[in-house]
């Protein structure tokens, strides 16, 4: 009896300090996040300057920087051959630096894996000194980010050469908090070969997606078009039809424009004009089979499909009143605390995000370039002619536009597809679509 | 009358066997899926309707697999951190049941329902903190940070301490009479006598240490240091993964597994059937 008295104390009491850990945890975020941001980001950044001040006044020279030789850890998720290329690039600088800066990459898996080492490794205080991550897994410790403010100011070529986008993106927490490296973005792959037998342009507008879904199922009864990212797909239609999707507040299409781009999707769905990609995962699979005309995709994915017997397009997405494209792909965030440390790991990111390395980079991978200057290149327009993909993604960089990111960004990423797959399945009329995916998203805050 | 008895018996044994097969295909399908997967090309692995064998079998997919990771290295580092633990893990798990299920010492209630207690805490609560206590230790990047806190198991010392409590407290004090010492009636008397319950723990041990993903990848940085679980990420990117090389890679990682099972078949259903634990 008393045993059994005291081992329910215990058990409570472990209950209770489990929670407590729990919270404790989240207090300590919120409450210590501004005490912490002084000291972590701003020191650094002022320091960068002065160290960089001689080196502009004496001479313009590099020579003049004063860094001692360290290494820089470089944690990535970059697998196969995108993780051959970024260690022949990195290999490169490690030789040629002048001052015996030594980056050594860490590959950490899948994103999803780099993303939860990131966050244990920010509970712990043991960031690496560069690590590559999407801006919504960086607002729990966007403190611990570096403000590369000064650095972009005072020690890079040209910061305007990279694309509008990529730049907004990477000061979307009010200082520029990273640089873009490995990005892609959604096109519009198809069959070639069955929409010249079908005699179907390559649709521009919702409309002409509508058109061309009824020409192919009456003709071959499968599905036109397809996405991968439903949540992707959601948020780019909003766009295109004018409207805007998220912001800290909520969801912000609850109205006409809104009802009009559920209309669309809901229609899509429900005709059988589009399908969704259930088990395969990706619809590089699907198409590889003919047994979906086109799909949304992300550039990076071109490599998966298996193009036999048939020829592959691709082309920008299609619009409605304007044009609009996901992008995709990580960026660089610096978090080295020690200002040497700092300079070192600024110089790799001015040696990779160079036009040469950049260039490189996208032709070897199939990752977009992420300054215009890379675009220009001779290699890069030889590289756009042989292929489709890079044309495609060229054609639609004005269109770009990226998630914002606020706390219930990433819940909210993750709760949107499987909502649009169960309206899918239930067949579901727009205005439901409409109100279904709100109530979703409004329930992350 | 015989007769029909004989039609009844025949019926039966059909009936049987046939549930039996029926249940050895459903469990062996999965692996046989997951071999030819391995031996077929991008395109068989994804064609309507599919194939169960392929065409020509693609060994070149294996080659491609090892090379696309260390996976030699991988294998080695594996085998390393999954021997540790379950040497460690059955250490102190036989020293302990036996602790509290023989021995009396103050505070031995007490203790054991702490032990209890921390099975209430889920695991993923735990990573960040001890994630914490391992780099302010500088373990990272070490075999020590992988074995070292999982040489102990809350759950095993439970269902160890159940077995040896089975065990008739007249032993104990006959072998006491004998002036047998505590330590070696544990390792001459309980420890044979529940043999299969402490083989079921060492296998369910290196089946959960083999298979260990978040940890490993969490407390080490370089190649040398990864295991096999971490090499198998290496085929899936964001816009796709290469299926067929992912089944090569399994296969080579669960092949050993499969051969530590076909020795000890024996203990391991022993050990199962008796602890009345689901495999």
């Amino acid at each position: 009896m008393k045993l059994k008295k005291f081992g329910a104390s215990v058990l409570a009491m472990t209950m209770a300090a489990s929670m407590m850990v729990g919270c404790g945890e989240t207090a300590a975020d919120t409450t210590e996040a501004p005490a912490t941001e002084t000291p972590a980001t701003e020191t650094p950044a002022t320091e960068a300057p002065a160290a960089e001040t001689p080196a502009t006044e004496e001479a313009p020279a590099a020579e003049a920087k004063n860094i001692e030789a360290t290494e820089i850890t470089f944690w990535h998720a970059m697998n196969g051959n995108l993780e051959s290329v970024l260690t022949e690039i990195t290999d490169e600088f490690n030789a040629s630096n002048e001052y015996g800066i030594k980056v050594t990459l860490v590959n950490q898996g899948a994103y999803g894996d780099l993303q939860t080492k990131l966050q244990a490794s920010a509970a712990a205080d043991a960031l690496p000194d560069l690590a590559q991550a999407y801006n919504n897994w960086l607002t729990p410790y966007i403190d611990k980010a570096v403000k590369l403010d000064d650095f972009v100011a005072t020690d890079f070529d040209n910061w305007e050469d990279i694309i509008p986008a990529y730049r907004d993106e990477c000061s979307e927490f009010g200082f520029i908090h990273a640089v873009p490296y490995n990005k892609s973005t959604y096109v519009l792959f198809y069959n070639k070969t069955m929409f010249e037998e079908l005699g179907i342009e390559v649709p521009q507008t919702w409309a002409d997606v509508e058109a061309a879904a009824k020409t192919v199922m009456d003709a071959k009864n499968i599905a036109f078009i397809g996405y991968d990212d439903l949540a992707g797909v959601v948020e780019a239609s909003l766009h295109q039809d004018g409207a805007d999707y998220v912001d800290a507040t909520g969801a912000l299409f609850n109205d006409e424009k809104g009802l009009e781009t559920c209309t669309y999707l809901s229609n899509l769905y429900n005709n059988g004009y589009a399908r969704l990609v259930g088990e395969d995962g990706y619809f590089s699979n699907v198409i590889s089979n003919q047994n979906i005309a086109s799909y949304v995709g992300s550039s990076a994915g071109v490599s998966y499909i298996k193009a036999e017997g048939w020829d592959l397009g691709v082309a920008p997405l299609p619009g409605n009143v304007k044009k609009a494209a996901n992008m995709a792909g990580t960026n660089i965030v610096m978090f080295a605390q020690d200002s040497n440390k700092q300079l070192a790991a600024w110089e790799y990111l001015k040696y990779i995000l160079s036009t040469e390395a950049m260039t490189k980079w996208a032709v070897n991978t199939g990752y977009l370039p992420v300054r215009q200057s890379s675009y220009e290149t001779a290699e890069y327009k030889a590289y756009m002619d042989e292929n489709v993909c890079a044309a495609a993604c060229y054609e639609q960089a004005k269109d770009f536009f990226f998630s914002p990111t606020f706390d219930a960004s990433n819940d909210i990423r993750s709760t949107v597809p499987s909502t649009v797959e169960q309206l899918v399945y239930d067949k579901a009329d727009a205005q439901t679509w409409l109100d279904t995916i709100v109530k979703a998203i409004n329930d992350q805050y | 009358m015989t007769t029909k008895r004989k039609i009844v018996n025949v019926i039966a044994a059909i009936l049987k066997y046939g549930l039996l097969i029926l249940g050895s295909v459903f469990t062996v399908l999965p692996f046989i899926w997951m071999i030819s997967s391995s031996l077929k090309t991008p395109s068989e692995l994804i064609a309507v309707p599919p194939a169960l064998f392929p065409e020509v079998p693609q060994w070149q997919n294996y080659k491609d697999a090892w090379a696309a990771a260390p996976f030699a290295r991988y294998f080695v580092n594996t085998l390393i951190v999954t021997t540790c633990t379950t040497c460690g893990v059955l250490v102190t798990t036989v020293l302990s049941a036996f602790a509290f299920s023989r021995l009396n010492f103050p505070g031995k209630k007490t203790v054991f329902s702490l032990f209890l207690a921390t099975l209430m805490i889920p695991g993923e609560m735990l990573i960040i903190t001890n994630y914490e206590t391992i780099i302010n230790l500088k373990w990272i990047d070490s075999y020590k940070a992988m074995i070292v806190p999982w040489i102990s198991s809350a759950f095993y010392i439970y269902l160890l301490t159940r077995f040896f409590m089975q065990v008739p407290e007249s032993l104990y004090l006959a072998a006491k009479v004998d002036k047998c010492s505590d330590f070696k009636y544990m390792i001459k008397i309980m420890v044979p006598m529940n043999k299969q319950a402490i083989f079921s723990i060492a296998i369910l041990n290196i089946i959960s240490s083999w298979n260990a993903f978040l940890w490993p990848l969490l407390v080490t940085n370089s190649q040398e240091m990864r295991v096999l679980s971490n090499g198998l990420v290496r085929f899936q990117t964001e816009a796709g993964s290469s299926t067929e090389l992912i089944m090569a890679a399994s296969c080579m990682l669960v092949m050993p597994i499969i051969i530590i099972y076909l020795f000890l078949r024996k203990y391991i259903i022993e050990g199962v059937t008796r602890s009345g634990l689901k495999g």
